[in-house]
């Protein structure tokens, strides 16, 4: 039996670009550390705790370790990084106004870029007023 | 080139249980980053001390919110396992062979995770919000409350 395998294939771009080629793998790399960051921190703050109990003592005595810190960082960057190339290959799907598309990914980037600036100073300033 | 239109231009196409995973893959996507968005700015206000950071997350503290975070946990299970499945097609040499196996484990994953999960996060809530109420509440009225009013313990 013979499977195809070029359903929605879309032509190759004509310069010879492998942007998208690394997007793709990143997605998968990234994906792969989301599932033991993200879903491992779901499992702490909502099951082996629970979020009634979360207080700025329970931050606190978190981030006194830098582990933690590092943890919390590869978490904030690799989400915003996997969700904007998402984001990015969501738009450039179902925009089809160039302008209204470009728009679209500028405010995303934007957005993406001062959440990660916000998260990585959080993560680095803080200090315990406890 | 028609062809070529149809399959880039929308989310519907001709396929049966991989268009839709496809589709639910790209909504709880964007969910989720909806969700990372405002987690951060919450977790943001822990800098401006602990009155407005427990102000904030008190927000969160009612039954409404538990639902609703059972609903994310369900987003990211899902997200995560359907992920899973598609590096499997991926990138396993044989994994567009098994599409129909990988697509039944996926969902058997993905129950045997969540129901648990669900339990825990349900029962917790109810267990947590009687021993830090005054004698006499029930679970009707850990359901109902705005706020709850057990932070001084």
């Amino acid at each position: 039996m013979s499977t195809r395998t070029d359903w929605g294939r879309r032509e190759p771009p004509l310069k010879g670009s492998n942007f998208e080629l690394y997007g793709w793998f990143f997605m998968r790399i990234s994906g792969l550390l989301l599932v033991l960051l993200a879903v491992g921190h779901m499992f702490i703050m909502h099951v082996f705790n629970d979020t009634l109990n979360l207080d700025y003592e329970f931050v606190a005595a978190r981030w006194d370790t830098p582990y933690w810190r590092i943890f919390d960082w590869l978490l904030l960057t690799l989400s915003l990084l996997h969700g904007t190339n998402g984001l990015r290959v969501v738009l450039h799907d179902n925009l089809n106004d160039l302008t209204i598309r470009k728009l679209a990914l500028s405010a995303l980037y934007g957005t993406s870029l001062i959440f990660f600036i916000l998260g990585t100073y959080v993560i680095i300033a803080f200090v315990s007023q406890s | 080139m028609a062809y070529q239109k149809i399959v880039s231009s929308g989310a519907v196409y001709k396929g049966k249980t991989g268009m839709w995973l496809y589709i639910f893959h790209r909504i709880t996507g964007v969910a989720l980053f909806g969700y990372l968005i405002l987690h951060i700015i919450s977790t943001a206000l822990i800098l401006l001390g602990p009155e407005v950071y427990e102000g904030a997350e008190a927000i969160y503290k009612n039954f409404y919110f538990r639902i609703a975070e059972i609903g994310l946990m369900a987003a990211i299970l899902a997200h995560a396992i359907n992920g899973l499945r598609i590096i499997a097609v991926d990138l396993w040499k044989r994994g567009s062979e098994f599409q129909k196996q990988l697509n039944i484990i996926s969902l058997v994953l993905f129950i045997a995770i969540f129901i648990p999960s669900t339990y825990k996060m349900t029962t917790s809530y109810f267990d947590i919000c009687l021993e830090k109420s005054q004698a006499g509440t029930t679970l009707t009225d850990c359901m109902i409350r705005p706020l709850p009013d057990w932070k001084s313990k």
